[in-house]
């Protein structure tokens, strides 16, 4: 096991100590514990100065209590004996007063789903960097940035997660994370740079902050172009961001059960072109994330989209069987939403930036997204603006800058016009939230709609 | 939690804190949600904790824990200082605040009926009484219900003197069917999307839905929508049902007028905003009958308190009057970088964890005349659009896209036909501009969103609209694909 050291959030110990007051909760037939706990350091800035600089700890557990087939989940962040006993006491109160739940698949034991590992992606100099820490990162942006009009975060941060029952489950993981997003405004266009890694020192924030320069000012003087259908090159933040949402729409087994995913009337089928290839990987060396789920079945990866073809969703115990497929540690902590697929990777391939963008005559380079929004499940129909960075490209090379664009677009028809996918690729912390990770390369989209434009 | 705070503030000054602020919450949740005969979840919470702010060097420094002893009390307004102090080596001017007078006062939101008293048999039972006869409507595959709960208790405390505690309970409940053939997936929910109707209110709020007598309805509308035509791409008159126009107040007026984001201080995030400083008293944001307020003092909204989460009172303000910008939310500091002479009171924070942000309150389109019928009577060709289910906005807050429900046609001012995925496009200004007629308040009702996300690290709020029917000349509905 990875040294965790001082800087963890909650040890392995305290958690025992904090799930062992209620495992052998009186009139439970089973128990389970469940503790995340975190602590945040977010520096933020904006007009090139802090603006906002926080620390945040916190901690909760989650208990959850079986009354024969009857199931409720009470939480607390106060994690004493006495605290504990009392949200088993609500949740066991709460189970009897519903009614029988024929589909619960009981909690996990070890003989049945097998004893999960940690994963422990961890850098003790992130879990441990201080305020100062954060605020040099900010001026060396701010340097590299060469703009008085600079925002964006620098963070760093530290989980825990942990699952034990009265059944023999035990598992614990731990992971860091470091964050920075830079965007440049100088007046007369904005631009985007960012980068994230487990461990402080693999994120390049100067880089970031050129590359928003860099962006910004080849923005000037946008020109309006016409709405339509076109070629794209999407960066790894734009095809992360489809990523993100192709899972929430469509990857897990309950929204296949309920008839609104992609998978439920087109597995096996082709939904992409041979190029993609979808998986949720907890385990790839982007990812960012723990090695079990939210009731301790070992994670597995999941290949969603296999060459083109629809694979299979990932799912847990609740879910798999109605499916006739093995759970694969997807659980998301709520039986409403079902399993979810938090570590999206979009497999990388072998043309650089500068080869996708060659091999487009004419079309656009969208550095990102903006307020994405789904439109419809099954076909994976999005709607969102461009932001920070979208150009016009003629004969491969970058021609002149234009307004940004609302898209009206289906993620499945995007890959399926996918001619060619990057070596880039990149891992991005999930929009909202800190729990998972996205990782996408570059995408050259043969075919994108953009239903109309804005002003800037 | 008081004596903590107090430590917390004594600890934070003695640290060098030129101002500081501890504010400790204590919050229980409840959330219920039944799929036809079934309960999907009941999760109960409990959270307790403080956050510490404090002004160093001009600088702003912020911590929190849920670790709520003296000690650490001590330890975390210490961080905070520490944080301040880091914050301080990239800063170009100090922040300075608004003046606010001290209040030393307690005030709790009103509720006839405790719902956390009510036992979960009960609640269980009236959400199962629609859900399943949602259920047994044909091709619905989701009957849902869900009834969520929050009570918070909030004490406040400041360097300069205030002593504010407050007491907010909150409710909310709704249902949804959910009809699907093949890979059409249609939605219709009642009292609205996203987990129904919210307010500060008791279970009464809930007794006065009557879901079970609206499952019906809901449930028919969702299966009729599979063979409903699909709403045409054209340039027409919409009429918005005030859930719709709730989540257009929301986005394309709400947000733009946050100070915070006209300064640019959400820039990198949820962006910034269409207006300027130099447009208050100028810009023309819609037609002479848009008059929008920002009101906490209003009862009954989720945005409905008595002080913000930095101390300051809850104010009525215009935001937009007679179509005019007057107005924006305030915080002390971004007042104070204005010129204006007092916040006008909109910081709130989620949770005790959390660096309060300029939120809405309660951002309220005032009532027109007429009836729901009226705004249609003047429409030969038109499209009447009810329920929000999806929603986007540039990061300008001006070019916008919103998907309804449902809606149905309006031919020579009476309603026709359903049509089916009703979307709808325009730009802010051009948009509120073409609005001609607002329903009276006969039609007006107090609308909550209990899931507005907004800051870095991520804040999810609750705020308020009131809001009517509206009508709207020469929208673009379908959009194209």
């Amino acid at each position: 096991m990875t040294d965790l050291r001082r800087n963890v959030p909650i040890s392995p110990g305290a958690v025992r100590a904090a799930a062992g007051a209620v495992l052998e909760l009186a009139g439970a037939d089973a128990v389970e514990v469940v503790v995340t706990s975190s602590l945040i350091g977010l520096t933020r800035f904006a007009r090139s100065r802090i603006i906002q600089n926080t620390v945040r700890n916190d901690v909760r557990a989650y208990v959850r209590v079986v009354d024969g087939d009857r199931v409720a989940v009470a939480a607390t962040n106060q994690l004493g004996s006495d605290q504990m006993l009392r949200a088993g006491g609500r949740a066991l109160e709460a189970a009897r007063a519903t009614p029988p739940d024929p589909d619960f698949p009981g909690l996990p034991s070890p003989s049945r789903v097998g004893q999960a590992d940690g994963i422990f992606r961890w850098d003790e100099t992130t879990a441990g960097a201080s305020p100062a820490r954060r605020a040099e990162a900010v001026q060396a942006i701010l340097r590299a940035s060469g703009s008085d009009n600079a925002a964006g975060v620098f963070e760093t941060s530290a989980h825990c997660y942990s699952v034990i029952n009265s059944l023999g489950v035990e598992c614990f993981d731990a992971y860091t994370r470091c964050v920075t997003t830079c965007l440049v405004d100088d007046g007369a266009a904005t631009g985007w740079g960012e980068a994230s890694s487990h461990a402080i020192e693999a994120v390049d924030v100067e880089r970031a902050a050129r590359t928003a320069a860099g962006k910004a000012s080849r923005g000037h003087d946008p020109v309006e172009a016409e709405p339509g259908t076109y070629e794209v090159i999407l960066e790894p933040a734009a095809s992360a961001m489809l990523m993100e949402y192709l899972s929430y729409m469509g990857m897990g087994a309950k929204q296949v059960v309920d008839g609104e995913s992609f998978l439920a009337s087109r597995s096996g089928e082709r939904v992409a072109s041979d190029e993609i290839t979808v998986a949720d990987d907890v385990f790839d060396d982007h990812s960012v994330g723990i090695g079990f789920d939210l009731e301790g079945v070992p994670k597995k990866a999941v290949t969603v989209i296999d060459h083109g073809r629809a694979v299979g969703p990932v799912t847990d115990l609740r879910t798999a069987p109605k499916l006739g497929l093995a759970p694969t540690g997807h659980y998301s902590g709520s039986s409403e939403f079902g399993p979810y697929a938090s570590n999206v990777v979009l497999r990388p391939g072998d043309e650089s930036p500068e080869e996708l963008m060659a091999g487009v005559d004419d079309g656009f380079l969208i550095t990102r997204f903006h307020y994405v929004n789904v439109l419809d499940r099954p076909s994976t129909l999005l709607t969102g603006m461009t932001r920070d960075g979208i150009f016009r490209i003629r004969g491969g090379e970058i021609a002149e800058p234009v307004n940004n664009f609302r898209f009206s677009q289906s993620v499945l028809e995007a890959l399926g016009a996918t001619s060619a996918v990057g070596n880039d690729a990149t891992a991005f912390a999930p929009d909202y939230g800190s729990f998972g990770s996205n990782v996408a390369p570059s995408l050259r989209v043969g075919a994108f709609n953009f239903a109309s434009t804005t002003t800037h | 939690m008081k004596d903590l705070l107090r430590a917390a503030l004594d600890a934070a000054t003695d640290a060098g804190a030129a101002y500081a602020d501890a504010r400790g919450a204590e919050i229980e949740t409840e959330s219920l949600s039944v799929r036809g005969p079934m309960v999907e979840g009941l999760d109960r919470s409990s959270s307790s904790g403080f956050g510490v702010r404090v002004l160093v060097d001009g600088a702003w420094g912020f911590a929190s824990t849920a670790t709520v002893t003296t000690e650490e009390a001590a330890r975390v307004a210490r961080l905070a200082v520490e944080v301040g102090r880091a914050s301080a080596q990239v800063a170009i001017a100090p922040v300075e605040l608004a003046p606010e007078p001290i209040h030393v006062d307690s005030w709790e939101s009103p509720y006839d009926k405790d719902p956390f008293e009510v036992s979960v048999e009960d609640k269980v039972g009236v959400l199962t009484a629609a859900t399943e006869e949602m259920a047994g409507v044909r091709d619905i595959r989701i009957a849902r219900g869900t009834l969520d709960l929050l009570r918070q208790n909030t004490w406040f405390i400041s360097s300069e003197g205030s002593d504010i505690h407050q007491r907010v309970l909150q409710t909310g409940a709704g249902i949804e069917a959910m009809a699907v053939d093949g890979n059409d997936v249609q939605v219709r929910s009642y009292p609205g999307s996203f987990r129904g109707h919210y307010a500060n209110a008791g279970y009464e709020l809930v007794e006065e839905m009557n879901l079970a007598a609206h499952a019906a309805r809901t449930a028919e509308e969702a299966a009729a929508l599979l063979r409903a035509p699909e709403c045409p791409s054209t340039e027409t008159t919409v009429v918005l049902d005030g859930h719709q126009v709730m989540l257009q107040v929301h986005e394309s007026v709400g947000h733009p007028t946050e100070l915070d984001r006209v300064l640019g201080m959400e820039a990198a995030f949820a962006g910034t905003s269409f207006v300027g400083i130099p447009d208050l008293g100028e810009l023309r944001y819609g037609s002479d009958l848009v008059n929008i307020t920002s009101d906490p003092t209003i009862a009954g909204g989720l945005g409905s308190f008595a002080y913000d989460d930095e101390g300051v009172e809850g104010q009525r303000v215009d935001l937009v009057k007679e179509g005019i910008l007057v107005g924006f939310q305030s915080s002390r500091e971004t007042a104070a970088a204005m010129g204006a002479e007092r916040s006008n009171g909109t910081m709130r924070a989620e949770g005790w964890e959390n660096f309060p942000l300029i939120r809405m309150a309660n951002i309220n389109l005032l009532p027109g005349e007429g009836s729901l019928e009226d705004l249609f009577a003047d429409v030969d060709n038109g499209l009447f659009l009810s329920t929000n289910r999806s929603w986007s906005i540039d990061d300008k807050r001006k070019n916008f896209q919103f998907q309804c429900e449902v809606a149905w046609e309006i031919k020579k001012g009476k309603l026709g036909k359903m049509l089916k995925n009703p979307r709808y496009t325009g730009i802010t200004p051009v948009f509120w501009a073409s609005c001609d007629a607002i329903a009276g308040p006969e039609e007006w009702e107090m609308h909550g969103t209990p899931n507005c996300g907004k800051g870095q690290p991520g804040q999810t709020m609750r705020v308020g609209h009131g809001t009517s029917p509206a009508r709207f000349r020469n929208v673009n509905t379908g959009v194209a694909q």
